[in-house]
């Protein structure tokens, strides 16, 4: 455990440095800041990883997104997203689960790679069973999936690549490579989901 | 009860420091306004609850915790029935709109469904949402609704069964608090007054250990701050209790302070002075698990600071009642020395009969009348050293310490009850009638470049000796802390700190001592920043390296969890 503290510690040690030396002057920064905005549709599918393929199946995503300028290579992302999962394997009385996601963070526009953008966050996704009948029938200590019969709540984070295939004008279509771990227990939950956008240019 | 740093703890401090040397106090953000305690690392801070908690620094002398001492500067804090506290905050915050949620992590959302055996207790979230609309010609408004519900779960199923409903404004999991209010203010040059109404469920932890539910409805606050004068009154409707033992009481209680500090011209001068009085009158009906002596308490103070160019400071502050009296002083000394160095010597007395006047005097369980008040005096003195020295961005620092206290609080055990997994004790507060002496030493070292970094590693030790089986909690006797601040291009921000505390023990709350392990934490806050448009969008792990367990008696686990905020001011 200790670790990979000290290794996170590092890595932000070495990142703050090599931003630090690549920045320009901070009062421009902040004067870009929203100085464009952008719009997105998106679709695709999510792919359950590792034990988590045992527990739902792959499930179709929509969504929306906003994309805006916070620094002159950076941009801010917030991504809202809607999947419904079906239980893998026996789960009485339930059908799916709805899931609403939303994620907040910061996509890099590398000159290197650009247009090609990667980007990481912390996302947070809210969970109910789609279920017939009544949740007090349910052992909260044994049934597969009876916790999801209330309401649940939980963080991750994430990374993703923005790839950009055409641009138009104010538009821009492309593929969204998204990984996001959410802080379950008893393990951690992995997905990958890839997707289409379509975005167009506000201001 | 001396006990030695081992060879293993000091390799992973000395690891820790050049690591963090290399790499990174930090501004990490509390999950709710006056849990800052949770992120402390100066001394010992044990969180059972956000409505209760110990939190003793260090340096800071004697065997009390902070919140356990009355002082004037807290007049406007919460009394939970004995202890200050800023939670539930009812300060109203500057204008902006914010919205806060989070959670403890490891709940089991999909892995529900592949984890039918072993499974992890429930984890609870957190909830605040509020705002104070700009001023106009220097009327505002404000509301806000906040509730805390970690450290919840472990003695969830035991309180559910005391109180006839959830007990919350939202949700099912019986938070420890939770707090509605809203009103109304005007804001001008030389007059600040507001007038707030709520709503508010607490559950209180009682010195027999006991977690006692109290419902707020309504709760009224109302200041006034003019000029030199500042007035606080409050009015609460409290209802107690105990569904499993049919009992219902009540509580309407006026409480406040009215506080009169000489203006600015004073305070540049050699002599700064106030003087107040802080109240509580208190009407029971019913079954109330605790008792005001005479129903009143009226508490005369005053504050005197004596000052002689920047060598030479004197501070006191004395309250006295027919009941009590409460004595704060200290002198501190600067002798010359070259530019950007500093040295102070002091000396510090706490004494009186009661660490807070303010409190309730009698607690009632069981047939048992529990005294919280104790015969005879408290006297803590306590010498001082701190010397800093700053080159170019580079400081380093150090504070060494002696303290002795005679007739320390304490609590006179007779005997403990089991009830589940609750532990509850009998007996009466009384005092140590013999001298505790410790002496403490801390070093610090902060390197800084810019407003874009800074760095602080900082390490402290204290050595107690006393009657260690008669403290309410033996401290702990090191830690270690590293943080660092982050802000990237003037709007992003990373705060971080990594720290190490030893074992700390509670001793008088069950049959055998409650050990506390020492261990590791590491806290992070990463903040987009937008300082033209006032938006700030942040997110805080708590408690990500330490084990989980259980702080303070009765108590529920300290866990990993995840906060984020969004704020825009106006």
């Amino acid at each position: 455990m200790f670790v990979w503290t000290k290794t996170i510690a590092l890595v932000l040690a070495v990142a703050g440095f090599a931003l630090a030396q690549s920045l320009p002057d901070s009062t421009k920064v902040q004067e870009v800041a929203f100085s464009n905005l952008y719009v997105s549709i998106e679709g695709g599918e999510k792919y359950p990883f590792g034990d988590l393929v045992d527990a739902v199946d792959n499930a179709f995503y929509a969504g929306l997104g906003v994309r805006y300028t916070y620094w002159e290579d950076f941009d801010g992302i917030i991504l809202f997203q809607y999947a419904y999962f079906e239980p893998h394997g026996k789960a009485p009385r339930i059908n799916g689960v709805h899931e609403a996601s939303g994620k907040l963070g910061l996509d890099y526009r590398w000159h290197l790679i650009s247009p090609i953008a990667f980007g990481a966050g912390f996302l947070c996704n809210w969970t109910r069973a789609d279920y017939e009948g009544d949740k007090e029938d349910f052992d909260y200590n044994h049934d597969p999936g009876a916790t999801l019969t209330d309401n649940e709540t939980e963080f991750g984070w994430f990374a993703r690549l923005n790839l950009p295939i055409i641009t138009l004008n104010n538009y821009r279509a492309g593929l969204n490579v998204l990984w996001e771990q959410l802080w379950t227990l008893p393990e951690r939950s992995n997905m990958l989901s890839v997707g289409l956008y379509v975005e167009r240019r506000i201001w | 009860m001396f006990s030695f740093v081992s060879r293993f703890s000091l390799t992973k401090i000395a690891g820790a420091v050049i690591f963090c040397a290399v790499a990174s106090i930090a501004a990490v953000d509390a999950e709710m306004e006056g849990m800052e305690v949770d992120q402390r690392d100066d001394g010992t801070f044990l969180v059972g609850s956000p409505t209760f908690y110990f939190d003793r620094a260090l340096g800071g002398g004697g065997l009390h915790s902070e919140s356990e001492l009355w002082s004037p500067s807290k007049i406007r804090q919460r009394l939970l029935f004995n202890r200050m506290s800023v939670l539930p905050s009812w300060d109203v915050l500057p204008p902006s709109v914010w919205i806060k949620t989070g959670n403890e992590l490891g709940d089991l959302i999909y892995q529900d469904f592949i984890t039918t055996e072993d499974r992890p207790k429930n984890r609870t979230p957190i909830l605040e949402g509020g705002f104070r609309s700009p001023s106009f010609k220097g009327f505002w408004v404000t509301a806000r609704g906040f509730q805390d519900d970690h450290f919840s779960t472990r003695t969830f199923a035991y309180r559910k069964k005391l109180v006839d409903s959830e007990f919350a404004l939202f949700g099912e999991n019986y938070p420890m608090f939770s707090s509605v209010y809203a009103g109304a203010g005007y804001t001008g040059s030389q007059l600040n007054v507001s007038a707030l109404a709520g709503e508010e469920y607490l559950w209180l932890f009682y010195e027999s250990s006991r977690w006692i539910p109290v419902h707020y409805k309504p709760r009224v606050e109302t200041r006034l701050d003019y000029g030199k004068l500042a007035a606080t009154v409050v009015y609460e409707d409290a209802e107690y209790q105990n569904k499993k033992k049919k009992e219902t009481g009540s509580r309407k209680e006026w409480n406040g302070s009215l506080r009169y500090g000489c203006g600015d011209a004073c305070r540049k001068g050699f002599l700064h002075l106030s003087a107040g009085v802080a109240f509580r009158a208190v009407d029971d009906e019913g079954t109330v698990y605790s008792s005001l002596e005479d129903d009143r308490v009226l508490l005369p103070f005053m504050e005197m600071q004596f000052r002689v160019r920047n060598r030479f400071a004197a501070r006191a502050s004395f309250a006295v009642n027919d009941r009590d009296w409460l004595v704060q002083d200290s002198i501190e000394f600067r002798p010359a020395v070259p530019a950007k160095s500093g040295i102070t010597v002091g000396v510090k007395n706490i004494s009186g009969t009661r660490l807070n006047p303010m409190a309730d005097t009698r607690e009632f369980f069981d047939g048992d009348t529990i005294s919280l008040t104790a015969d005879g005096r408290m006297d803590l003195v306590q010498g001082y050293a701190t010397f800093t020295d700053t080159v170019g961005n580079l400081e380093m620092g150090g504070r060494g310490s002696f303290w002795a206290e005679y007739g320390a609080e304490t609590f006179d055990v007779e005997k403990y009850v089991v009830d589940d997994i609750m532990v509850y004790r009998h007996g009466d507060v009384d005092r140590i009638d013999d001298w505790i002496k410790g002496v403490t030493g801390e070093l610090w070292m902060s390197i800084w470049y810019k407003e874009m970094f800074a760095f602080k590693a900082l390490g402290g030790f204290e050595r107690i000796d006393g009657e260690e089986k008669r403290f309410e909690v033996t401290p702990a006797e090191y830690f270690a802390s590293f943080s660092a601040d982050w802000l990237l291009r003037k709007s992003f921000r990373i705060s971080h700190s990594l720290r190490y505390r030893s074992d700390a023990q509670w001793n008088l709350r069950s049959p055998d001592p409650m050990v506390i392990k020492g261990d590791w934490y590491w806290d992070a806050t990463f903040e987009q920043q937008f300082p033209k448009q006032g938006l700030y969008l942040t997110g805080t792990l708590l408690h990500v390296i330490g084990d989980e367990v259980v702080e303070t008696p009765n108590g529920a686990e300290n866990r990993l969890r995840f906060v984020c905020t969004v704020k825009k001011t106006f």
